[in-house]
């Protein structure tokens, strides 16, 4: 599904060459359940950005569903994004104007998919994130659990490829994080859909099947490490 | 749509700012419109009460010794100059009036019996000065120097007396209210009108100045013009004539009206300006505010056009709302213009439609630049920002 090879992103800054990521290679097959883990500064969130094709890295190769996207142009990404990818952010992002239903909606909005379609799509999905009932809240009318769950319905709603999830636990508490990982792994039995979760809790990663460790741009899997 | 609108809503005090300009822009050109409009239908309303061929002469002495036009002179016109149908003279000056126990400041006419016909007097009361009254005491009064007359007791009515200086005129009827020519040197209202052999008593000393007639069908005014100033200049002596037309005064008051227009049309496209950049500026701030929004967006898959579409409609919608209350500010204010000349308030047909396109226009085209920059946010970049 996902195919990463020799990934190398440079930023530069103040006239210096920074590398972040140093020759990535991956690859990750569909319905896996993925966690990243590193350390502040490991390039976790700039190898999540190029995954999420936010990013594109300075050399190297990657494909998605088969398809090169190193060449795609900006409307192209975001056609890929909308189809492919569902992003799970780190802070909520909620459109704090739109209702519930209307912000799990809004990926189905850019496809140009008909309103009422759209609503009936969004409101199914809140429904298998368990939040039916809330469909007409605005989000600041529901707690931070549940509006994680809404963030996840609308990643999801687009039926994409592979689910992007950036510290999805990170503003929660203990139960709720594992609610919103109990969620996950569901959503993956029923849905077949690539999970990648980037965390820092060593917890939520040791309940992931694979388990990958970004250190200073470098990845390293060590799923059988946390098997033995 | 309903999301840009939205977005106004919570910003409410910024959209207001910038409503403002675009709402004194639109209505500055609302109000030109319609004002202009207004004015055309008064201009249309005062010559149609007396026709568009009507011309007078008047004449303007340079010296005490002046000598001014001659009855017979100017009854003569018509047969010298067939481009002057009819034509009649009169004597202005004015005085104090009085009936019983109150008196007015009147104006005076001295006329000849065709008088009421060339320029279409109608009789509330009474009759017109008559061929068989030239040495009669006899006088008619306009409607609003009728009714100042009096008090708050007896108004003079038909066979009243009213006194001039030393003479007591005998009133023999009352003239309807007319509306007020800009081409005659008299308002008809407030004049109180004698034979010509009368003015003399009444006026001593005024030459006579003034003529009222009408062009024959078709004639060229500006033959006209100069055929009365070859015929009448060499019988004058110290004082020269002064020969208007309506058409000429119309042309006239058309090239103002150009003018006046040009000038709010002007102030309006000023402030126009003005309140698109204040649309522009408050977009820029907007997008500078939502980044994080703008990125989740695009990370959600919106492209370019769809961020551009979400910033332009928000702006055109913000400019719309400003055009919107504009015309009605507009409409208000040339309501108020009419109704303080006194003039009849009539809507411009074209006005509205206007003031709508031209404020959608404005935030398309001031709206372009900020909704541009935000669709060309690098997403990461975006979703970084605070």
């Amino acid at each position: 599904m996902l195919e990463l090879e020799d990934i190398v992103r440079t930023f530069r800054v103040a006239d210096r060459d920074a590398t972040i990521l140093r020759g990535i290679t991956l690859r990750v097959g569909k319905r896996e359940v993925v966690s990243i883990m590193g350390g502040s500064g490991s390039g976790k969130t700039t190898f999540m950005n190029i995954v999420g094709l936010l990013d594109k890295p300075t050399s190297g190769r990657y494909r998605i569903d088969g398809q090169d996207v190193l060449t795609a142009d900006a409307d192209r990404l975001s056609g890929l994004r909308n189809q492919l990818i569902g992003f799970v952010f780190q802070s909520l992002f909620l459109m704090p104007r739109l209702n519930v239903w209307r912000n799990v909606a809004l990926p189905l909005f850019y496809r140009r998919t008909p309103l009422p379609e759209a609503k009936a799509q969004a409101l199914a999905m809140l429904e298998r994130v368990g939040l039916a009932a809330y469909a007409d809240y605005m989000p600041n009318q529901v707690s931070g659990g549940m509006r994680q769950r809404v963030a996840i319905a609308r990643a999801l709603v687009g039926r994409p490829a592979v689910l992007l999830a950036d510290e999805p636990t990170g503003a929660l508490d203990v139960q709720a994080g594992q609610d919103i990982m109990d969620l996950f792994m569901q959503i993956n039995r029923d849905l077949g859909v690539l999970i990648m979760i980037i965390t820092h809790d060593p917890n939520i990663a040791a309940q992931c099947r694979r388990q990958l460790v970004l250190r200073a741009g470098v990845l390293v899997d060590e799923t059988h490490l946390a098997a033995a | 749509m309903l999301e840009a609108a939205g977005n106004l809503l919570a910003a409410r005090q910024r959209s207001a700012l910038a409503l403002v300009g675009i709402l004194i822009g639109a209505a500055a050109v609302i109000a030109m419109l319609n004002v202009g409009g207004i004015a055309r239908n008064e201009t249309i309303r005062q010559f149609r009460a007396m026709g568009t061929d009507v011309m007078t002469i008047t004449v303007s002495s340079r010296s005490s010794n002046a000598v001014g036009l001659k009855r017979a002179d100017v009854e003569a016109i018509p047969a010298v100059i067939p481009a002057v149908a009819e034509i009649t003279p009169f004597v202005t000056g004015g005085g104090m009036v009085a009936f019983g126990t109150t008196s007015h400041n009147a104006t005076f006419a001295g006329v000849a019996p065709e008088f009421d016909d060339v320029v279409r007097l109608t009789m509330q009361s009474g009759r017109f000065i008559s061929f068989h009254d030239d040495y009669e005491a006899y006088c008619v009064l306009g409607a609003r120097l009728a009714s100042s007359l009096g008090g708050r007791g007896e108004r003079p009515r038909v066979n009243a007396k009213i006194r001039v200086g030393a003479y007591i005129f005998t009133v023999i009827g009352i003239a309807a209210p007319a509306v007020q020519n800009p081409m005659l040197p008299l308002s008809v209202d407030d004049t109180m009108f004698v034979s010509l052999p009368n003015a003399r008593r009444v006026m001593p000393g005024q030459i006579m100045g003034a003529a009222v007639g009408r062009l024959a069908p078709n004639a060229s005014a500006e033959k006209a013009d100069l055929a009365l100033q070859a015929y009448l200049n060499p019988k004058l002596r110290d004082a020269y004539l002064n020969v208007q037309t309506a058409r000429q005064l119309i042309a006239g008051m058309a090239s103002q009206m150009h003018i006046y227009t040009l000038l709010l049309g002007a102030v309006g496209t000023l402030s126009l300006v003005l309140g698109g950049v204040g649309v522009m500026n408050i977009m820029l701030v907007s997008v500078a505010e939502r980044k994080q929004e703008i990125g989740i967006r695009l990370a959600i898959g919106a492209r370019r056009r769809d961020i551009r579409a979400l910033f332009l409609s928000e702006a055109v919608i913000l400019a719309v709302a400003g055009g919107l209350l504009g015309i009605v500010f507009g409409l208000a204010a040339s309501w108020g213009f009419a109704w303080l000349s006194d003039w009849e308030f009539v809507l411009s047909p074209e006005a509205a439609p206007l003031g709508a396109g031209v404020s959608v226009l404005v935030g398309i085209f001031f709206g372009f630049y900020p909704a541009v920059s935000a669709s060309r946010l690098d997403p990461i970049e975006a979703l970084r920002a605070e």
